[in-house]
């Protein structure tokens, strides 16, 4: 297929002796919106690294529109179009709104040492659209990130516009592929559907993201198809509502709660 | 005790104290970006001023150079002292910190004492034990006379030079894209990398930009003091990394703060005497009175949650601060279990012992208000500053924004 964004290619991370992920393999199509779920430690953060370069598979490949990316540096699959949020919020929180935002836009940007020390035209002019963009992006959210808030520091915001921020900041990559590690964690259900609700706006924009949740409610209302781990291996992938009633996947969720309790 | 003598003791702290800045500011910026303390910063600014000096004496400049050559000279030194060192600077963090950035530690701290002793006989070895002496040809050698102290202008160079490379520094920091690019990556290093920061071309940056700073302030000191030593450095090094401490370690503002504090505080110190101390005691004592009379009370009351807050609770409250140790030291004594009472008793007589040393103090220095200290105390003088000052605030004077990220 030749619309094929990312194909993950049976990808193996073993931490020691753990397997994290294990023979991994799925692909994502431009345009759609995939949910990745799984019990806690099934490996869905790991898989996330292997993608965005924190880690390079110790076998298999991952490649991003046909094209290998196993093994370059985190800035280096950013500057080639993914980025990402985090599962714990990672904002650069002494720094302003609008600076996070602009951080995200850094790899793009052309100006070099040089141009930054002497202040050249070609930078300011290039500050310029930066800030536009910035600001078009942190729109995007409407209500959220009024003009008056561009310059407080993004530790002043409040926990679900933080959340938000972090979408704001991995969009300025311009991403191919956009990885959000549990977008919606922590928040209450009305601030839960109007992420939602953006994810899906994301995706009229003609973004593609692969989201990792753990919010049914979000995952059926938001995703083309979903794909369930354990234990670092993929048990099922498909329409959201096959995916949920499959029985490994109910074994996975139920057999991992019953340890739970028991311990 | 007069004017001028103050006067004069505060140019020269400031001088000082701009220099330590200079320095101060490469080892809070390593800190910043890599958590790790450069001890080998110390022998980068000694570098500075050897190569810085040695040029000088290389082009022969003497008394009878014309004052156009000499200033090409004095250009063409600081050039040169600039790129040798940033790119000494540079190697040391990539052949002594870059292999061990995956390795605890204590590591990286080991590699850089070590990195230290090896300039130090690098030094010894090319230059000899002899300190090396800087021409006084190109040392400037007016004075200014300012309210009738006589200044030396070179004293007014270093302040002022130091104060636009500072600017200069802040502008780099907040305004340009390398700037967001070390803010981010001292923040969350690996954030940073994953949007998209070469983190590592900003480390070697870090790296270069700070043993500029500190090549110029190593000339600067050659100058000043018209010769350096092999170990110059490490007495510098020490005195620049204590005020980073002081000022909050990661943080820029913070050096330079806390370098005026400490180069202040040395020149005082040495002219000062106790009882001009006393008064800064007394000064202390009256904000330690305000704190335990109204200010922590005020605060402590405010904590009372709304279903108990009634005046009875509230007066007891304030009564243990006003009236400690009678109504405190009872309360620590009583069976009572409620914590805000309890935690409120203990506060209260522990401001209540603060005072009182204060006091003491105070009383001890007007009695021995004629003594003086000896310039051998500066040293003492100013590790004493950072003593008192960490035990109020441990994370430094402008730190407290250091174990933020999680
Ligand atoms: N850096 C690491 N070193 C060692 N073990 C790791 C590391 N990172 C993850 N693991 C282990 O790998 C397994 C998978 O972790 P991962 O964070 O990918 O799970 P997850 O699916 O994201 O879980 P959660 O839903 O709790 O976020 C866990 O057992 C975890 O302890
Ligand atoms: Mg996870």
């Amino acid at each position: 297929m030749s619309d094929v964004v990312l194909d993950v290619h049976s990808a193996t991370k073993t931490f020691g002796g753990l397997k994290a992920v294990n023979d991994l393999s799925f692909q994502i199509h431009a345009g759609e919106i995939v949910s990745l779920i799984g019990p806690n430690g099934s490996g869905k953060t790991t898989t996330f690294n292997l993608i965005s370069g924190v880690y390079e598979p110790d076998s298999g490949d991952v490649l991003l529109r046909g094209e290998s990316i196993a093994g370059l540096r985190p800035d280096q699959v950013y500057a080639r179009g993914i980025s990402r949020t985090f599962q714990m919020l990672r904002l650069f929180s002494n720094m302003s709104v609008m600076e996070n935002v602009l951080v995200g836009m850094h790899g793009r940007t052309q100006a070099n040492i040089i141009d930054c020390m002497f202040h050249t035209p070609r930078m300011r002019r290039e500050e310029e659209v930066c800030v536009e963009k910035a600001r078009a992006i942190l729109a995007q959210f409407p209500g959220r990130f009024p003009e008056s808030r561009h310059d407080q520091p993004a530790s002043s915001l409040s926990y679900a516009n933080r959340r938000r921020l972090e979408i704001a900041r991995a969009l300025a990559g311009e991403p191919k592929l956009l990885l959000l590690d549990e977008p919606v964690a922590g928040m209450n259900p009305m601030e839960s559907m109007e992420v939602m609700q953006q994810i899906r706006d994301l995706k009229e924009a003609g973004h593609t993201i692969l989201m990792i949740e753990h919010d049914m409610k979000v995952i059926m209302g938001a995703s083309d198809r979903v794909i369930a781990m354990d234990h670092g291996v993929k048990l099922a992938e498909g329409a959201p509502k096959d995916v949920a009633n499959d029985p490994a996947v109910v074994e996975a969720y139920l057999g991992r709660r019953g340890a739970d309790t028991a311990s | 005790m007069t004017f001028e003598h103050i006067l004069g003791l505060t140019i020269s702290g400031l001088t000082v104290g701009m220099i330590y800045a200079l320095i101060a500011l490469g080892y809070t910026m390593v800190y910043g970006v890599l958590q790790l303390i450069n001890f080998a910063h110390g022998e980068v600014f000694t570098v500075g001023g050897y190569i810085a000096a040695t040029t000088l004496i290389y082009t022969g400049v003497d008394a009878t150079t014309p004052l156009a050559a000499k200033i090409g000279y004095f250009a063409l030194a600081l050039i040169v002292s600039i790129v040798l060192t940033s790119f000494l600077g540079w190697m040391i963090e990539r052949v002594a910190y870059r292999p061990l950035r995956k390795q605890s530690r204590i590591t990286a701290l080991l590699s850089a004492i070590g990195m230290s002793i090896v300039l130090q006989n690098l030094l010894v070895i090319i230059f000899g034990p002899e300190p090396i002496i800087m021409p006084t040809a190109v040392v400037p050698t007016g004075f200014i006379e300012v309210f009738g102290v006589r200044i030396r202008l070179l004293q007014v160079i270093i302040i002022v030079t130091s104060l636009v490379l500072m600017g200069l520094l802040a502008w780099i920091v907040k305004g340009t894209r390398m700037g967001k690019a070390m803010r981010a990556t001292s923040q969350d290093m690996e954030a940073a990398e994953m949007m998209g920061i070469e983190t590592n071309l900003t480390i070697s940056f870090t790296f270069i930009v700070g043993s500029a700073l500190a090549s110029i302030g190593g000339f600067l000191v050659a100058m000043y003091y018209g010769s350096l030593q092999y170990d110059t450095g490490f007495l510098y090094g020490l005195k620049a990394f204590t005020a980073a401490v002081l000022g909050g370690i990661g943080n820029i503002y913070g050096a330079v703060v806390g370098s005026l504090i400490l180069g202040l505080a040395e020149n005082w110190g040495v002219g000062v005497t106790l009882g001009v101390l006393a008064w800064l005691f007394v000064f202390g004592l009256i904000a330690g009175l305000y704190v335990q009379i109204l200010r922590a009370p005020g605060e402590r009351v405010s904590h009372i949650a709304e279903e108990f807050r009634t005046p009875e609770y509230e007066r007891l409250i304030r009564s243990q601060y006003q009236l400690a140790p009678v109504v405190a030291v009872k309360t620590l004594l009583s069976e009572r279990t409620d914590a805000l009472v309890h935690v409120s008793a203990r506060h209260a007589v522990r401001l209540m012992a603060g005072n009182i040393v204060l006091g003491f103090f105070a009383v001890l220095f007007f009695m021995n208000g004629e003594m003086q200290f000896a310039s051998k105390w500066q040293h003492v003088i100013s590790f004493a500053v950072l003593m008192a000052i960490l035990m109020f605030r441990p994370s430094g004077i402008l730190g407290d924004n250091i174990q933020e990220k999680v």
